[in-house]
């Protein structure tokens, strides 16, 4: 039998009515019509579902949506505002970390986790956030080099703040 | 392949988790438990287990890790691995379980799946673990048939335990808080695990791990954990091995060691013999030589995941050996060469 639920999906509130097994990758993409996040294994270990749930990076095909409630729920369609892209988003698009793109929602907002909680990883601790990605087309250089760019960015900005 | 669904299932959130062990309790091998559900979710969908009703603890309060006045160190089992892994408490008195902990999963798996849901991992094998629509048609012992496809000839289940956690928490002795539907207990880590691959956990229907405590530890020692696997992420362990040492007063030598291996059988084992070998011994490079080759020859690794038996006993004295060494440097001692 379907629920009503409440989603907080980008700061918005959705009211939505959902069956207990539908997954949180089912309703973005289905019901919310936010198709951005994707999904391609379904069993968590491709990492394409990714989303983050009150900042943390969480596969969203192996999440019940009846489970999100009360969370703040962030997908790739949350981070822009309007057309200027995240110091993130821009250094994947500037190093070409992207081909087909499939992979690459999921590693940007892994990519925003990680640059929140350490603003300057290691290239250890950047390979150890993006395990859980699967890219079939850049051979994963392009990609390091996006978040270590996205890092060399973010930072300044931090410091011109304080 | 078509994206899987989850099946069908009535889905129940109790307040609190005495509510949902009396929930288990009633409902049986009906239902299933989610906290995670990073384990439970793929074998849903890939039909390996259908239960009627999913109970989830996601709803209910999780207290960070705390050390209790005779120093032992409390971990709510509910708790994401990600934030033991990077618990002060946790660093400080067990290094050697978040050095476990971040050899789980991927940075997502680890961010979702608990403590508790790491130690039940439900136990793994190349065939029953594939999608069985397209390969098989009579079901294997693990799927309550007569068969096995890794050993034809087969009289059991030799699906492996392959949590990287539970070897490392069975060196550091810790025990585990059980919440039943009619009271609580308390069980050491290395009594959870029944080694029988089909039953591989010593829990009723209705109990649930509630917490993780791990012993104050009495004297200086070293402990170390390492993991092989192919790809070396996102990969359940080919090997596991887990060393605790325990020194003497003053001088390099061990007072008691304990040497855990994982993903070799049903459940993880100990090499009782090679840990009674090393006690008393100074630590040196020919003593961990030859516990390693001791512990290789005790412990009996089942083929598993494309992996043959030599090749895991040959990786299972190696990595004993690399194991000792680590846990050596991490007691202080200088070892003898």
């Amino acid at each position: 039998m379907k629920r009503l639920i409440e989603l907080s999906i980008n700061g918005e509130t959705c009211e939505l009515a959902v069956e207990p097994n539908a997954t949180l990758s089912e309703v973005i993409r289905d019901q919310v019509g936010l198709t951005g996040t994707k999904v391609a294994c379904g069993t968590g270990e491709c990492g394409t579902c990714t989303v983050l749930i009150d900042g943390r990076p969480i596969l969203s095909c192996l999440t019940l949506a009846v489970d999100c409630q009360q969370q703040a729920i962030l997908t790739v369609e949350g981070l822009s505002e309007g057309e200027t892209l995240t110091p993130v988003q821009q250094a994947f698009h500037d190093c070409g970390a992207i081909q087909c793109g499939f992979c690459t929602p999921g590693m940007v907002l892994s990519t925003t986790a990680l640059l929140k909680a350490n603003p300057r990883p290691s290239t250890t601790e950047i390979q150890k956030a993006l395990e859980g990605h699967l890219c079939r087309c850049t051979g994963y250089n392009k990609i390091l080099e996006a978040v270590q760019q996205a890092a060399a960015a973010v930072v300044p900005k931090a410091r011109q703040k304080t | 392949m078509a994206t899987m669904h989850l099946p069908k299932f009535e889905h129940i959130c109790p307040s609190s988790i005495e509510e949902a062990a009396q929930l288990l309790g009633r409902h049986g091998a009906d239902a299933r438990l989610t906290a995670g559900g990073t384990d439970l979710f793929p074998r849903m969908k890939q039909g390996l287990t259908r239960p009627e009703v999913v109970i989830s603890l996601k709803g209910l309060a999780i207290d960070t890790p705390r050390v209790s006045r005779n120093g032992d160190l409390h971990i709510n089992a509910l708790m994401p691995l990600a934030d033991i892994a990077r618990s002060s408490e946790v660093l400080e008195k067990v290094p050697m379980l978040a050095e476990a902990i971040v050899c789980v999963g991927s940075n997502q798996i680890r961010h979702m799946g608990t403590l508790g849901g790491n130690i039940c991992l439900e136990n793994r094998c190349t065939y029953y673990n594939q999608s069985h629509s397209f390969q098989f048609v009579e079901p294997c012992f693990k799927r309550s048939g007569d068969c096995c496809y890794l050993i034809p000839k087969g009289k059991k289940c030799v699906a492996v335990f392959a949590a990287d956690t539970a070897p490392a928490l069975i060196c550091l002795d810790a025990k585990v808080e059980i919440i039943a539907a009619d009271g609580s207990r308390q069980l050491p880590v290395e009594k959870l695990y029944t080694g029988d691959a089909i039953q591989p956990l010593a829990l009723s229907q209705d109990e649930i791990i509630s917490e993780v405590i791990i012993a104050n530890p009495q004297a200086v020692r070293g402990t170390a954990f390492t993991k092989f696997s192919l790809r070396g992420g996102v990969e359940f362990a080919g090997l596991t091995v887990a060393v605790c040492l325990e020194m003497a007063n003053g001088a390099g030598t061990c007072a008691a060691a304990r040497i855990t291996a994982g993903a070799v059988s049903a459940g993880p084992v100990r090499a009782v013999k090679a840990e009674k070998a090393i006690a008393g011994e100074t630590l040196s490079d020919k003593l961990f030589q030859k516990i390693a080759e001791m512990a290789a020859g005790e412990i009996r690794p089942v083929m598993h995941h494309g992996y043959s038996v030599p090749f895991l006993r040959e990786c299972l004295k190696v990595q004993t050996y690399r194991t000792l060494v680590m846990a050596a440097k991490r007691t202080g001692h200088n070892r003898e060469n």
